[in-house]
């Protein structure tokens, strides 16, 4: 190898290390190929991103039969979460335009409500929903993500009610009664025999719940059901409230000591894919969107599943949650003038309030659409393959009703850490002292859900727009 | 216990240490080969190769992941792009840092121990903290959405500068300079045959830093690309990688891609690399 090189570089400059030699020569022909192939392509007069390629394949007939019929065309880019989200923020903080219509997820939105509301790089929409009467139009809580202090700045895309879905060939062939189910308490009572030790090795062969105290996404399904969770309506933390105080609690002891009954599996993972398909647990948290998942993900589960709504806190209680979210928002950059804004918003509207949107929404992606006026359609009480049959559409519209609200503080991330830092110390707590009695569990949650509260405050105390500072 | 009973164990030792090592090292490389060459159904059945009983089931495995990537997918065409991008960075970027480098060097003006001293400064600079307005000056200058708007800011890094003004200030003395000019030979002829020549380890080693920087950019390719059919590997491998659901074999088989041509770069290079890497560790 030496000697070829020495002789290579035998009719190079001096200078010239041989393998510098080969990039240059790299330059210049991938220089000379991408010449050769640019053909410059004239994009639409508007762009619309989004981050999902269901979305995107979704949209794509949508958009090409919109172009068609005369009205501003619209080009569709399909960016991964991460880029649109750094472009969006670069470009509201840089107040430069990025896209015309950007489709965002929740977490990614709630971050451009850290400054003035007057400075939110999406255009209000407050007025356009109410003179339209969109605001009746689409369910309540739907627009909870998308509103701060008051103003709706995303038209929304889904309601995503939360059920449980279990491993209906288990739970059927073990006998159990799912109808007799209508707490957490009566779950585990009811279930407990799939938690034999067949093989005999001293554990149990499967655990009842897909559960881990390092899952914010479970966390937040649980505390959000049980009326708890990380801000108030006015976007006050209330991390360490008595519901989320004795949530934690409870949750200890499924996660850890003689009574567990959660193990992780966790999803959109191979690990946790192979797990869910041995059968290592028997139930998951499944919003709207998770069955079309599983489909392609685990599809040998398919006929082996069943959906039944989130056994509630208590007798009485809500026996759904919430996961997730989307919204389609115009950015300020793309509204020069007042024919701009029409033309976006007959857009948006297109694409998410028209009765075909709701059917590609539910056949493509099992997503439930937010616009009530469309809940009595018949596609909805179809039977569901993947869920051994049952209506998976009617089920989910019946819970969608009772969906809590998700608040959209800027620092509701940086509070669902820190309330699972809290959850993370209690569980191991209780695995080295052995104490898993609820009134000491309760005691030290409030303590550690003091700690993140204090946190939280802090953090928010340096927003003069959020804590009450600014004048 | 001989000697030569104490040197064999040691050489035992030393190489049973590097084998484990060289195992833990290969063992995800092999897993990652294994994974391209599956489906998404394949994937979750097998850790490594699919066994049918004791015998390994090859007609299980399949080239699909390959095929959808070139033909579906069009990575021939980022391929090209990150290719295009990092050499062309690497190149200039070198030659760039090197005139940089002697400036701060070896000529006197007034300012110098400023321009130094910014340098040195920009060095302390984190690069995501010039996200929002490298983005905002791109979009100023036309320059979004265009190979133009990752090479530009890419030419004369803090960095490189300053590793080529000490590489010459260690290791080109001014006696060889002012002969070359008392010979008659200009500026640019005394650094490309006087300067250059000296820092050769320089020029591969920067080269090599270059051009697996920008090979492995992610961020800044996501941010000021926006057409696909400009996306370099790095950004194209990331979008295999949905929201919601994956295709493991496909990804695999865009990791190998994306690898493969680096690795090859630094087999060739790995002699310019390493002697640019400890010139000056020993005193001569």
């Amino acid at each position: 190898m030496e000697e070829q090189q020495d002789r290579i570089a035998g009719f190079l400059p001096e200078w010239l290390p041989p393998g510098a030699a080969i990039v240059t020569a790299l330059a210049i022909g991938s220089t000379v190929m991408l010449l050769a192939g640019a053909a410059r392509q004239t994009p639409n007069e508007k762009t619309m991103w989004t981050f999902a390629r269901p979305h995107y394949l979704m949209y794509e007939p949508r958009i090409a039969a919109w172009n068609k019929s005369g009205r501003t065309p619209f080009d569709l880019r399909l960016l991964s979460l991460p880029a649109m989200e750094r472009r969006m923020m670069a470009s509201f903080l840089g107040d430069v335009p990025s896209a015309d219509v950007l489709e965002v997820e929740r977490r990614g939105v709630s971050r451009t409500f850290g400054g003035p509301v007057e400075s939110v790089g999406f255009y209000d929409l407050t007025d356009k929903l109410k003179e339209e009467g969109l605001l009746e139009a689409i369910n309540a809580p739907s627009f909870s993500p998308w509103t701060t202090r008051g103003h709706i700045f995303g038209l929304p895309h889904d309601v995503h009610p939360v059920m449980l879905g279990y491993r209906a060939d288990l739970v059927e062939a073990a006998g159990i009664d799912v109808s007799k189910i209508e707490t957490w308490e009566d779950f585990f009572r009811e279930m407990k025999p799939l938690m034999a030790d067949n093989d005999k090795d001293g554990k149990p062969d499967r655990f009842l719940l897909n559960m881990w105290e390092t899952n914010q996404d479970h966390l937040e399904v649980l505390l959000l059901q049980a009326g708890g969770g990380f801000f108030d309506e006015q976007e006050r933390p209330t991390l360490d409230s008595a519901i989320n105080v004795r949530v934690l609690a409870t949750i200890t002891t499924w996660l850890a000591g003689p009574a567990r009954v959660a193990a992780d599996a966790p999803n959109f993972t191979a690990a946790g894919n192979k797990l869910k398909a041995d059968g290592y647990v028997v139930s998951s948290f499944f919003p709207d969107w998770m069955g079309d998942i599983w489909k392609h993900e685990i599809p040998s589960l398919g006929g082996k599943m069943k959906l039944m709504p989130l056994p509630a806190w208590e007798k009485g209680g809500r026996r759904t949650s919430v996961w997730g979210g989307t919204m389609l928002g115009i950015p300020k950059t793309a509204v020069r003038t007042p024919k701009d804004f029409d033309v976006l918003w007959e857009f948006c509207k297109e694409l998410y309030i028209s009765d075909q949107f709701m059917r590609d929404l539910y056949r493509e992606g099992g997503i439930v659409t937010p616009v009530k006026k469309y809940w009595s359609d018949p596609i909805f009480d179809e039977p569901n393959a993947f869920f051994s049959g049952q209506p998976a559409g009617r089920l989910y519209i019946n819970l969608a009703p009772l969906v809590p609200n998700r608040n959209s503080s800027p620092y509701n991330t940086f509070a669902m850490y820190r309330t699972v830092d809290a959850l993370v110390k209690l569980a191991e707590e209780a695995r080295a002292t052995g104490k898993y009695d609820m009134p000491t569990l309760e005691s030290r949650a409030k303590v550690y859900l003091g700690e993140a509260q204090r946190q939280v405050e802090n953090v928010l105390k340096r927003n003069v727009f959020l804590s009450g500072g600014a004048s | 216990m001989s000697i030569r009973v104490a040197r064999f164990l040691g050489w035992l030792w030393t190489r049973s240490v590097l084998l484990i090592a060289c195992i833990v090292t290969v063992i995800p490389f092999l897993w990652l080969i294994a994974s391209s060459f599956k489906s998404n159904e394949e994937f979750f059945r097998s850790t490594f190769l699919p066994m049918d009983g004791r015998r390994i089931a090859w007609e299980r495995l399949t080239t699909e992941p390959f095929r959808r990537l070139f033909n579906e997918l069009d990575f021939t065409n980022s391929l090209v792009n990150s290719i295009f991008l990092s050499s062309v960075t690497g190149v200039v970027a070198t030659l760039c840092c090197a005139m940089g480098g002697y400036a701060l060097a070896k000529f006197r003006f007034k300012g110098r121990g400023l321009c130094t001293a910014l340098v040195l400064a920009a060095v302390l600079i984190p690069a995501p903290l010039i996200i929002a307005p490298t983005y905002q000056l791109l979009f100023r200058l036309d320059l979004l959405d265009s190979f133009a708007g990752l090479i530009l800011p890419a030419l004369a890094p803090a960095f490189g500068v300053f590793l080529f003004r000490q590489a010459i200030v260690s290791g080109v003395p001014n006696d060889l300079l002012e002969a070359a000019r008392i010979d008659g030979a200009g500026e640019w002829r005394t650094f490309v045959t006087v300067v250059l020549p000296l820092v050769r380890p320089m020029i591969g080693t920067f080269l090599m830093i270059t051009f697996l920087g920008m090979w492995n950019n992610f961020i800044a390719p996501q941010v000021v690309l926006q057409d696909p059919a400009k996306f370099p590997l790095s950004v194209a491998v990331a979008e295999l990688r949905r929201g919601y659901y994956n295709d493991y074999g496909l990804q695999m088989a865009g990791t190998i891609i994306s690898i493969l041509p680096v690795m090859i770069l630094f087999l060739v290079m790995q002699k310019d690399f390493v002697s640019g890497l400890t010139s000056g560790a020993v005193k001569a």
